[in-house]
């Protein structure tokens, strides 16, 4: 009876082997039997539900109750598979599309295998023999539940830890890559991220929402989901969907306005990789945002300047005890424009206005009023030698020197913005007087050219006449000896 | 016209046309002696330039000097090393200058740092300094562009 | 006054003979037909060549021949020194003038027939004087060492490099080596301020001493004229004078030259630099340069370069030789064909040159 059954399963179509499966698996009743624990793991496994027998990955005749037939060599038994051939397994189904949408109309994408071998994890391990990490490294071997069932070792809740078992493992990854950190799993529960993960909340990101799950790369692979240049887009994909921070309480405009902010345009569109980019300000695995009192420090860590002298400025002070989050007060957060000098003084626009407008007679709205009207001398005073370099120049006069002098005016122009962050009005003025003095002699040395220019002319003009002189009473003379010659003849 | 009419004439015309021929002479030489007068930056300085002597620099100090059109730093390390580096920073062309605290090369402008092989090691430059080339014959300090 | 500038003239003549000098050429008459304007050419081209030595000779207390001090003094010269700006602008325009007025003071002296006997050698010096202008030019053009001429010079020797058999020689002895470099700069600064000058020197003092020995020529055609009636002036003064009258003309010219159309200076050479857009030869070259573009690829079998470098130097040697091959005006006939040929030549160059310019 049961010949004739397995005649008609290798010669008749799926249905009937579907069919078939309610018949016993002879491998799983004799190794349930012995209680094993593969067997009794595999009885919850998915590939269990879905009808794949362990004859699929393992080889071998599951029909026949004879040990030696079932499992010998002739049946295509292969036993416990070793090294990459786990994956190959794996892969035969998985990156099969055949198999995976006609068979089994699973919507599972069949290039994980690929993607795998490619990522970081796909690289050969310290024996040489095989890939650092096999399918079954993250996805168990006979318990493999779905991603969606919380038991799952790759269920967002468990992957962290699941990730954890090698990331902080500091031992085993000295083995591949000394210099990689192995607290990313302790920094991640200080972060909102890990704090709601860690409350069971699935939805928050974990390691393979910023990282990828089987394409993970180095963070300095330029395709890397978290490669400088990515990195925005990928924290996007979360969190510029309304939809999905629905229930978290923050604005999903995060990334629209930092696109349009200096550093997004640096980083996004320059690709200059000294913009910030939302980890630098944020964290990458302790992602959080910054305290109130700590913003000046995160932006100081490359506005160092500014930063050190906004600590030592009476304005420290004042901004704590109101809670006034420091930089960001006066330049926003995620949509900072390049600072322009609208910002400094006491007219419509300018942000000291915001605090100190309605006190005219106040020491700050004075400072503040006359720091922008020094700024502002100093940048037309600029202008205004750069106009007369620019004329003397076009009257083709060489004036390279007072060009290279100017330089001196331009950083002062720099060191000026910077020296707001003080507060300070004798400091600040020194700057713009530094400034000041080159204008001034930049300007008189091109004023100096642009008179040489009519020097030039009034010369000419001078050596012309002359010459037209010259001219007329050499004329005049051969005139009178031709005539006396003529009269001599 | 009677003679001496014609007489003060020639007397005329002939001290005209001498009195033209001096001033042309001297139009004509005067741009040629201002020419040759010893201008105040008496020769043209470029690629290569003395820019100190070994004694003007204590140990562990930097100068700016001109190199063409552009500043250079020279700087002198605790060791008693010469090394030069264009003084332009790289970030949005301010001058850098030396600090001594800190053992570094620092730009004013927005705290950008380059370390004394004139790495970029802080702050917003994109790049390292160029660095020039050092030649020292007896007490004289020469760079040069590295070619 | 007078009497001191008598008694000096007196002191030289005693020990040199300064009369005689005099009185030769006080003997020596210039013809006047309706063609002497013609004449002055050659005095107009030897005065832009004194300008040339004395203004060279101020350029070389400032600048520096290599590759890199050469833009830099330059530079200096126009922006530190004291009326550099004058002298290098009047240096420079006074090369292209000097050119101008050689080509015309050749022209004149070819429609003329003025080479034939007994002028064939200040003809022959003549040319080779002409020749040697244009290389003063050339290499007086690198010498700032800036973009334009770095190219222009480039494409210069790589088509000297294209003659026939000696062509790598000649362009290996140009460049100083394999290509244009510094060794290209101090070669091209030797050639201009001390080989040229010196063979110049020699070949204008015979030039030079020709014309006066043997006179001006009078044109054939106009003896021929019915109505002709010869007159004449005298060499000195009433001819030199002249001379120096148009001289000044000349002069100001040049100053008015220099001080509103001043010289450029462009940008310094990177030899590793892309070759900028629309790299042209100065305007005596352009002619040549343009027919050279035009010249297809390939004729017959020969390159189309080599082959238009032939002609030219084929044409120029005839050109030279006019002397030896025109035996018409050697008996003192008149020749048409080199009328044509000279206006053939006329239009071509005007024609070729404007094409140059306009392109």
């Amino acid at each position: 009876m049961k010949k004739v059954v397995i005649i008609i399963i290798l010669s008749f179509s799926t249905s009937i082997r579907v069919f078939s499966q309610d018949k016993v698996d002879q491998c799983l009743e004799c190794h349930e039997a012995i209680g094993d624990q593969p067997s009794t793991l595999f009885k919850n496994d998915i590939h269990q539900t879905k009808g794949i027998t362990c004859s699929d990955c393992h080889g071998g005749d599951s029909t026949s109750d004879d040990m030696e037939k079932a499992m010998s060599k002739t049946s295509g038994f292969i036993g416990v598979p070793k090294g990459d051939n786990v994956s190959k397994v794996c892969t035969n189904c998985h990156s099969n599309a055949q198999i995976m949408v006609k068979r089994y109309n699973s919507a599972l994408p069949w290039n994980q295998g690929d993607l795998l071998a490619q990522s970081v994890h796909g690289r050969l391990s310290i024996s040489g023999k095989e890939r650092i990490v096999k399918c079954t490294t993250c996805h168990n071997t006979h318990g493999i539940v779905s991603v969606k069932d919380p038991s799952s070792p790759i269920y967002p809740v468990n992957l962290p830890k699941t990730c954890a078992k090698c990331h902080s493992d500091a031992k085993y990854m000295r083995t591949y890559n000394p210099a990689l950190p192995v607290d990313q799993l302790d920094k991640y529960r200080t972060s909102e991220h890990g704090i709601l993960n860690a409350k069971g909340d699935a939805k928050v990101a974990e390691c393979a929402s910023c990282h990828g799950s089987h394409e993970i790369r180095s963070a300095k692979d330029v395709k890397s989901k978290v490669y400088a240049i990515n990195l925005p887009r990928t924290c996007s994909t979360c969190h510029s969907n309304p939809n999905y921070m629905r229930g978290y309480k923050i604005p999903s405009d995060q990334f629209e306005k930092y696109s349009n902010s200096v550093h997004g345009k640096l980083l996004l569109e320059k690709n200059d990789f000294n913009a910030p980019a939302c980890n630098d300000c944020h964290g990458n695995h302790s992602a959080t945002p910054p305290g109130v009192e700590s913003i000046s420090k995160v932006c100081g860590t490359c506005h160092a300047l500014n930063s050190e002298l906004f600590a030592s400025s009476p304005h420290k002070k004042a901004f704590d005890q109101r809670r006034l989050p420091e930089c960001e007060t006066c330049h926003g957060n995620h949509e900072i424009i390049t600072a322009t000098d609208k910002l400094l003084g006491v007219q419509n626009g300018a942000v000291c206005k915001w605090c100190h407008g309605d006190k005219p007679e106040s020491k700050a709205f004075q400072t503040a009023k006359f720091m922008r009207e020094l700024r502002d001398s100093l940048v037309s005073e600029d202008k205004n030698a750069l106009l007369l370099i620019n004329e003397a120049e076009q009257k083709g006069i060489e004036i390279s020197d007072a060009k290279f002098k100017l330089r001196d005016a331009k950083q002062a122009l720099f060191e000026s913005r910077t020296m707001v962050h003080s507060f300070d009005r004798s400091k600040f003025q020194e700057v713009i007087d530094k400034g000041l003095n080159v204008t001034s002699t930049v300007s008189e040395d091109a004023s100096n050219a642009i008179e040489d220019y009519f020097f030039r002319r009034w010369g000419l003009g001078v050596s012309s006449l002359i010459i037209t002189i010259v001219a007329i009473s050499l004329y005049l003379y051969i005139r009178k000896i031709e005539r006396r010659q003529k009269s001599t003849v | 016209m009677n003679e001496k009419e014609r007489e003060s004439k020639r007397l005329f015309l002939k001290s005209i046309l001498y009195g033209s021929l001096t001033a042309l002479s001297a139009a004509i030489l005067y741009p040629i002696f201002k020419f040759l007068k010893p201008p105040q930056q008496t020769e043209v300085e470029v690629s290569s330039i003395k820019a100190a002597n070994v004694n003007d620099l204590e140990k562990d100090s930097g100068i700016i000097v001109r190199f063409g059109n552009k500043p250079a730093i020279l700087i002198r390390n605790a060791n008693g090393d010469f090394k030069a580096f264009s003084a332009t920073c790289t970030h949005l062309d301010c001058t850098v200058q030396y600090r001594k605290d800190k053992g570094i090369i620092w730009c004013a402008c927005h705290n950008g740092q380059y370390d004394l092989n004139g790495r970029n090691i802080g702050g917003p430059p994109p790049r390292p300094l160029e660095e020039f080339r050092v030649v020292i014959k007896g007490e004289e300090i020469f760079i040069s562009k590295n070619v | 006054m007078k009497n001191y500038i008598q008694n000096l003239y007196k002191w030289i003549d005693e020990r040199v003979q300064l009369q005689s000098l005099v009185e030769f050429m006080g003997k020596k008459y210039v013809p006047v037909h309706r063609h002497s304007i013609w004449y002055y050419f050659g005095g107009v081209s030897l005065f832009l060549f004194i300008i040339q030595v004395v203004t060279g000779i101020l350029l070389l207390m400032y600048y520096k021949g290599s590759e890199d001090l050469a833009f830099e003094s330059i530079h200096f010269i126009m922006s530190k020194v004291e009326f550099g700006w004058l002298i290098r602008s009047i240096h420079s325009w006074s090369a292209n003038l000097f050119i101008l007025a050689a080509m015309i003071h050749m022209f004149s002296v070819f429609f003329g027939k003025a080479y034939r006997k007994p002028r064939e050698v200040t003809w022959l010096t003549g040319m080779l004087m002409f020749f040697m202008a244009l290389a003063f030019g050339f290499s007086g053009y690198l010498l700032p060492w800036n973009e334009l001429a770095f190219f222009a010079t480039k494409v210069g020797t790589d088509i000297a490099g294209d003659i026939p058999i000696i062509g790598k020689t000649i362009l290996e002895f140009l460049r100083g080596g394999e290509d244009v470099t510094g060794a290209t700069l101090s070669r091209f600064f030797g050639f201009h301020v001390a080989i040229f000058p010196g063979i110049f020197t020699v070949l204008l003092t015979i030039h030079l001493l020709l014309v006066q020995r043997q006179g001006m020529s009078e044109p054939l055609f106009i003896e021929d004229e019915e109505k002709y009636e010869k007159k004449k002036m005298s060499f000195f003064p009433n001819f030199l004078l002249r001379d120096l009258l148009l001289w000044l003309i000349v002069l100001n010219i040049l100053a008015i030259l220099a001080v509103f159309f001043p010289w450029e200076l462009g940008t310094k050479a990177d030899p590793f630099a892309p070759a900028p857009a629309g790299i042209k030869p100065e305007w005596y070259f352009l002619f040549m340069f343009q027919t050279l573009k035009y010249i297809p690829a390939n004729i017959w079998f020969i390159e189309g370069e080599i082959f238009g470098i032939v002609l030219f130097g084929i044409a120029g040697i005839l050109w030279t030789l006019v002397p030896f091959w025109d035996r018409k005006s050697f008996r003192g006939e008149r020749n048409r064909f080199i009328n044509y040929v000279g206006i053939f030549v006329v239009i071509y160059i005007i024609l070729l040159t404007t094409l140059g310019w306009l392109t």
